[in-house]
C-alpha cells in the first residue's frame, strides 16, 4: 500500500518517491494544501474500497497514518 | 421567471415550484441510491417545515439556527424557518462547540435544527443555550427526539401570507481574518435583489454541483437562489474527500469554487494527463463529467495564472467579488466574458465609489445592519445606506472592478505612507519555492514571512532557501517604491494558522524565524 500512497502523492506534489516515508506529513513535509489532502484521500478511497469516516481526517498527519487507517478500515 | 413578482424569498420557492414544478431541483446521495426532489416537492415541504416552525413558535417571531453540510433537509429548514417570517442563522460547520454555543446565545435562537452528526454536542449545548426549546435532527436516527423526517410527515403544509419584503430572512455571522465574527443582517429584499442583479446566467438545462459550505452566502445565494430562479438542478457533493467522485455522477454544466479547490482540481487533471498520456483538455472534460460549461470562483483572489492554465484546457473561469454584507454579490463576469486582472463588472442596482483608495457600494442588496452591533454598523454604513466594504481597489470605464487589497490591513508607516500588504504578497504569486506569504510591519520595518513550499525546497539546505528568498526579494523590491520595499525576512516551518475559510489570519499567534534583515 505504501507505494501505492507514494505514487498518488506525485499525483499532488513534485516530490521525489524516495523521500516520502511513512513519518512525512502531508502538509508540513509534502507541501499539501488542505484541500489536495482530502483529494488524496477521496482517491485512496476509490483505489483501496474503504469508505473513510470525515471525523478521523483530522487525525490522519502523516503518511503512516493515513496507510495505517485505511489498513484496519480493510481489516 | 417574471423578475417584477419576486420580492421574498417565499414568492421564490413559490414561483420555482410553478415554473419548474416537477423537473428535479435537488438531486443527493441516500445511501447506495440518488434522491431527486422537484421544485413542487420543496415548495409543499418548507410549507410543512414551516407548519411546524409557527406551532413550536406558538405564534411569534422566531430565530432558528442550521448547522451541517448542504442537504435538502437543511434546505427545508432553512426555507420552511423564513417563508413564515422568522429568520434563519446558519452556524458555520466547522466550529468547535464552545464557538457553536457562544453564536446560538448571541443570535437569540429558540429552534435548532441540526445535522445528526451533531447530536454528540446537544447535551452541551442544552446546557449552554437554554433559550432554545426545540431540537430538531435533520436526519431520522438514534438520539433524535424530534427529526425533520417525522415533521414532514406530521405537519401540513402552511397556508402562506404574504411576507414584508424587508423582514429579516437571515443572520449570518462572518468568520473574518480579525476580530469577532459580527452577524450580517440580510432581509428578503436584499437577498432577492441579489438573486435578481445579472440575466442570462443559467437555465433548466444546467445542472449545478454544490461543493461550497452552505453557511456562507456566496454559495446559498449564487447555487441555491440562482438555481430556484433559472430552474436549474443542484447536486449534492456528500463531501470535501469526493469532490473528484461526484463530478463524474452527477456530471455538472456549472460549478461554483473557492481558486484552492481550483488548483487542486487542476493539478490532479495534469496529473492524470501525464500517466494517461493523453492531451490534458480530454482529461479535464472527462475529470469534470463531461458536460462542463465552466467554472464561477469566488471567495479568494483567482490568480490570472491558474485563470489561464483552465482557459487553455479550454474550460472558462469567471471571477466574482462580493461580501456578506452585499448578499454577497457587487461584481461579477459572465463565462463568455471572463476577467482580465478586475474581479467583475458592477452588478445591476449597485452604485460604486471609491473613497480614499476605498470602494464604497449603495445597492438594495446592502444589509440591514450587524446584529445587536449598532457601533459596528455605523462603522460600516453610513446613514444614506453607502457601504464601505473595507477593499481597495478602483473601477474602470467599462464599470470593471479591480481589487488592490484590505484597507484594515494597510500598513501606515512613519513617513504617513500607506502600504497594502496584499499588493506585496500578491508578487509572491509566481514565486514556486514559496507556499504562503504574510506581510506586514515590524519594528516600522515590511516584513515579509514565508512558509517555503516543501517539494520546491526539497533539494535545498535552509542557508541556501533564505539566500534564495533574498535573491527573490532584491528582484521584487526592483518594482517596488522604496516606501514599499521590503526590508526584512522571516522563514517559518509550519504553515500559517488559518481561519474556516482557509484564509491566512493576520494575526498570527507565533512568528517564523527572523533570517535576513534586508
Amino acid at each position: 500500500m505504501f507505494e501505492q500512497m507514494k505514487e498518488l502523492i506525485g499525483n499532488y506534489v513534485d516530490v521525489n518517491a524516495d523521500d516520502v516515508t511513512l513519518d512525512s506529513k502531508f502538509i508540513e513535509d509534502l507541501g499539501f494544501n488542505s484541500y489536495d489532502f482530502v483529494s488524496l484521500l477521496g482517491e485512496a478511497e476509490e483505489i483501496f474500497g474503504v469508505q473513510i469516516e470525515e471525523q478521523e481526517v483530522l487525525n490522519l498527519h502523516t503518511v503512516g497514518d493515513a496507510i495505517a487507517y485505511i489498513e484496519k478500515l480493510k481489516a | 421567471m417574471n423578475k417584477a413578482s419576486v420580492k421574498t424569498l417565499q414568492d421564490l420557492v413559490r414561483l420555482s415550484a410553478e415554473e419548474y414544478g416537477e423537473k428535479t431541483f435537488v438531486r443527493e446521495k441516500d445511501g447506495n441510491d440518488i434522491s431527486d426532489k422537484s421544485f413542487a416537492q420543496f415548495y409543499e415541504d418548507s410549507r410543512r417545515v414551516c407548519s411546524f416552525v409557527q406551532n413550536a413558535a406558538n405564534g411569534e417571531t422566531i430565530h432558528a439556527a442550521v448547522i451541517g453540510p448542504t442537504s435538502y433537509a437543511y434546505l427545508a429548514a432553512y426555507f420552511g424557518t423564513v417563508i413564515g417570517g422568522n429568520t434563519i442563522v446558519p452556524i458555520d460547520a466547522q466550529l468547535a462547540c464552545a464557538d457553536i454555543c457562544e453564536l446560538l446565545v448571541r443570535a437569540d435562537i429558540s429552534i435548532f435544527f441540526y445535522d445528526i452528526r451533531y447530536t454528540p454536542m446537544i447535551p452541551a449545548i442544552k446546557a449552554a443555550c437554554p433559550s432554545i426549546h426545540t431540537y430538531v435532527s435533520l436526519q431520522s436516527g438514534e438520539g433524535a427526539e424530534l427529526s425533520l423526517p417525522s415533521v414532514l410527515e406530521k405537519y401540513s403544509p402552511a397556508e402562506m401570507t404574504e411576507i414584508p419584503e424587508k423582514t429579516m430572512a437571515s443572520i449570518v455571522y462572518t468568520s473574518g481574518t480579525t476580530g469577532k465574527s459580527k452577524g450580517v443582517m440580510l432581509s428578503h429584499a436584499n437577498f432577492i435583489d441579489n438573486a435578481m442583479c445579472r440575466d442570462n446566467e443559467s437555465s433548466p438545462e444546467d445542472t449545478l454541483l454544490t461543493v461550497l459550505p452552505i453557511h456562507h452566502v456566496y454559495c446559498f445565494s449564487c447555487d441555491i437562489l440562482l438555481s430556484l430562479r433559472y430552474g436549474a438542478t443542484i447536486c449534492v457533493n456528500d463531501s470535501m474527500m469526493r469532490i473528484a467522485q461526484n463530478l463524474k455522477l452527477f456530471q455538472p454544466t456549472i460549478i461554483l469554487l473557492v481558486p484552492m479547490i481550483a488548483e487542486t482540481i487542476y493539478k490532479q487533471i495534469m496529473a492524470a494527463a501525464k500517466a494517461k498520456q493523453l492531451p490534458p483538455a480530454a482529461v479535464a472534460q472527462a475529470v469534470f463529467g463531461g458536460r462542463l460549461k465552466g467554472i464561477y470562483s469566488g471567495g479568494a483572489y483567482l490568480s490570472p495564472e491558474l485563470m489561464k492554465a483552465y482557459a487553455e484546457l479550454g474550460i472558462p473561469v469567471a471571477q466574482g467579488y462580493g461580501m456578506t454584507e452585499c448578499s454577497p454579490r457587487i461584481a461579477s463576469s459572465y463565462l463568455d466574458d471572463v476577467s482580465k486582472g478586475d474581479v467583475g463588472t458592477v452588478v445591476g442596482g449597485c452604485e460604486v465609489k471609491i473613497e480614499d483608495g476605498e470602494i464604497v457600494v449603495k445597492s438594495p442588496s446592502v444589509m440591514i445592519g450587524y446584529y445587536k452591533d449598532p457601533e459596528a454598523t455605523a462603522e460600516a454604513l453610513t446613514p444614506d445606506g453607502w457601504l464601505h466594504t473595507g477593499d481597495l481597489g478602483y473601477v474602470d470605464e467599462d464599470r470593471r472592478v479591480f481589487i488592490t487589497g484590505r484597507k484594515k490591513n494597510l500598513i501606515i508607516l512613519s513617513n504617513g505612507e500607506n502600504v497594502s500588504p496584499e499588493e506585496i504578497e500578491n508578487k509572491f504569486a509566481a514565486v514556486d519555492i514559496a507556499a504562503e506569504v504574510l506581510v506586514y510591519a515590524e519594528d516600522g520595518f515590511i516584513t515579509a514571512e514565508i512558509f517555503p513550499n516543501a517539494e520546491a525546497c526539497a533539494e535545498m539546505s535552509s542557508e541556501e532557501i533564505g539566500e534564495a528568498f533574498k535573491k527573490i526579494i532584491t528582484d521584487i523590491n526592483k518594482t517596488l517604491t522604496s516606501a514599499k520595499m521590503i526590508r526584512r525576512l522571516r522563514i517559518r516551518d509550519k504553515e500559517f494558522e488559518k481561519t474556516t475559510s482557509k484564509k491566512i489570519k493576520r494575526e498570527q499567534p507565533e512568528k517564523g524565524e527572523m533570517s535576513i534583515r534586508l
